[in-house]
């Protein structure tokens, strides 16, 4: 689904922000990109999403060549992406609806398409009462799953977080990894920056550790850091809110399956004391 | 379809949005295409009435009384038939007689001696140049004809009046043309500073997969519909003014015609809206160009 070969990116001032990386991420993957600020996690992100083109190396995405592509191709190739960043990027001047039927509107949905899979995704991520408000009426954690929402909402192939809860408290990061994970559970593959690493040890999912833009380390089912013993992971938060079947999933492996979504509060009592501020 | 109703509705709500730098670019395109547009008009006005006095222009060859009519008729052909000659009219001692007790109508001095010796009054051929200049090639080309007593032409008046007429052409044209340009900046910069206004929603377009005409067509529509708001204003404005002005400045020297015909109104209107259209397509394509919101 992703391949990097020896892709390395040297900005503008001669600054090496990853090199020589090289990986392959499997369809229905999910994969932490992990390390310390300025180890290139988001750089690897803008890679694949193609913001940037490697200064040497190659660079695949959903099959497609994304490091050669000519710029006007980049549309098509970002549709089979979705991105969820640390600041949301929400538009304020738009609801929650409008803001994730957005994404629909920009590729060109039809508006009863619109109409019938904004509500669905909403559902998933547990927004449904609040679909009219405005960002500016949401808490940090509810406007990162409108971003969410949008990231999703047109069924894509690959999910790219960059530091989705770098500006969430933990309680707040679980539940907004409950719903990536319901995602990946679509059969969508996803891959996350962060370095929160309550959340990656909880997770046990593939590691990718990154140091000063080298991969230092490339782990199935690891932890933040190797040194570390592996926290015992936190006890699967009983269904709150939501109920919801995610329809029209892309992986044909997966069935459509109720999905629960615990609500802010019930998360935190979850993890509230696991987060290591290391 | 639902494509082309988000681009119509995102034309119109940025506008909506951006009231009054919106409202600042139409008055920027109106103001200059009203200048644009009365500087053509004006230039119309002192056109037709530098034709009338072109006209109007004759070089007059007086005929010594002696000269047969056969002589004056052979030479009249003769002189009509030169390239810089558009008409020759012979004026009989009669004619420049009656003529005089018209001019001189109110100098009864000068009627008195007129009328005391009739024959004092010459005979001449009338001659229109082609155009004004050919004036002094025409006087040339007369002077040592036999039978003219004298070759005459309001030299110095016509050559002052056929600068002014050059000078305020070129004039006209120039101003117009620096207008037009302003209006393209004007547009131009406003475009950009909408572009700026909403740069957030253009990289999450961007980053969304949106494709870069779906980004672009906005603001593109956006720059004509402005350029064609201010277009309309500036000919409605400048249409009522010339009708204004025609209707209440009855006081005028009859010799100055402010009347424009409307042919003339209605073709270099329709140019100054397409102008004005096409100041804001390509003021709002030159800001596309420039801005790096934009750049993938």
């Amino acid at each position: 689904m992703i391949r990097l070969e020896n892709a390395t990116k040297v900005y503008d001032g001669g600054v090496v922000a990853v090199k020589d990386i090289t990986f392959d991420v499997n369809k229905g993957e999910f994969v932490f990109l992990v390390g310390p600020s300025g180890s290139g996690k988001s750089t690897l992100i803008r890679l694949i999403m193609r913001e940037e083109q490697p200064t040497h190396g190659d660079v695949w995405v959903a099959g497609k060549h994304a490091s050669r592509l000519p710029s006007w191709k980049v549309p098509h190739l970002r549709r089979s992406i979705g991105t969820v960043f640390q600041d949301y990027k929400l538009l304020p001047n738009k609801t929650v609806f409008e803001n994730v039927a957005f994404a629909m509107e920009v590729t060109g949905k039809r508006p009863s398409v619109i109409r019938s899979q904004v509500p669905q995704v909403l559902k998933l991520v547990g927004l449904s009462a609040k679909s009219d408000r405005y960002p500016r009426q949401l808490s940090g954690g509810e406007q990162q799953r409108v971003s969410v929402a949008r990231a999703f909402v047109n069924r894509p192939l690959i999910l790219l977080a960059d530091e989705p809860t770098g500006n969430l408290d933990p309680g707040t990061s679980v539940g907004i990894m409950r719903i990536l994970d319901r995602i990946n559970r679509t059969g969508t593959t996803v891959v996350m920056a962060t370095h929160d690493h309550a959340i990656v040890d909880a997770m046990r999912r593939r590691v990718i550790q990154l140091d000063r833009g080298r991969v230092v380390r490339d782990e199935a089912r690891g932890v933040y850091e190797t040194v570390q013993e592996a926290p015992v992971a936190e006890p699967p938060p009983p269904p709150v809110v939501a109920e919801v079947e995610v329809e029209e999933v892309r992986s044909e492996e997966t069935a459509p399956e109720p999905v629960t979504v615990p609500d802010d509060a019930t998360a935190e009592t979850a993890v509230v004391d696991e987060g290591d501020q290391a | 379809m639902t494509r082309v109703n988000y681009i119509l509705k995102e034309a119109f709500t940025n506008i909506g949005r951006n009231a009054l730098v919106v409202l600042g670019a139409i008055l920027a395109v109106f103001i200059s295409l009203t200048l644009t547009f009365g500087t053509l008009v004006f230039g119309e006005v002192v056109r037709t009435n530098t034709v009338q006095w072109a006209e109007d222009v004759r070089v007059i060859a007086f005929v010594r009384d002696e000269v047969t009519p056969q002589a004056i008729a052979d030479l009249s052909t003769e002189v009509e038939s030169w390239d810089e000659v558009r008409d020759v009219f012979f004026v009989s001692k009669a004619d420049a007689l009656d003529e005089a007790r018209v001019l001189f109508a109110n100098q009864p001095a000068v009627l008195r001696v007129i009328n005391e010796n009739p024959d004092i009054v010459p005979a001449s051929l009338r001659i229109q140049p082609e155009d004004p200049k050919d004036y002094s090639t025409i006087v040339v080309r007369l002077e040592g004809t036999p039978g003219l007593e004298k070759v005459q032409s309001a030299g110095p008046a016509i050559d002052a009046m056929i600068a002014l007429r050059d000078g305020l052409r070129i004039m006209f044209w120039l101003l117009a043309l620096a207008l037009g340009v302003a209006a393209v900046a004007l547009i131009a910069n406003t475009i950009h500073m909408a572009i700026y206004a909403r740069r957030e929603e253009i990289e999450i377009m961007r980053l969304i997969g949106a494709s870069s005409w779906f980004v672009r067509t906005p603001f593109l529509l956006e720059g004509s519909l402005e350029g064609l708001i201010g277009g309309v204003l500036a000919v409605a404005f400048i249409v009522i003014a010339q009708q204004m002005a025609v209707d209440r400045l009855t006081d005028l020297p009859e010799w100055i015609n402010l009347a424009v015909n409307n042919d003339f109104m209605i073709e270099r209107g329709a140019l100054v809206l397409l102008f004005g259209v096409l100041a804001g397509l390509v003021g709002s394509s030159l800001s596309l160009a420039v801005h790096r919101y934009l750049r993938t």
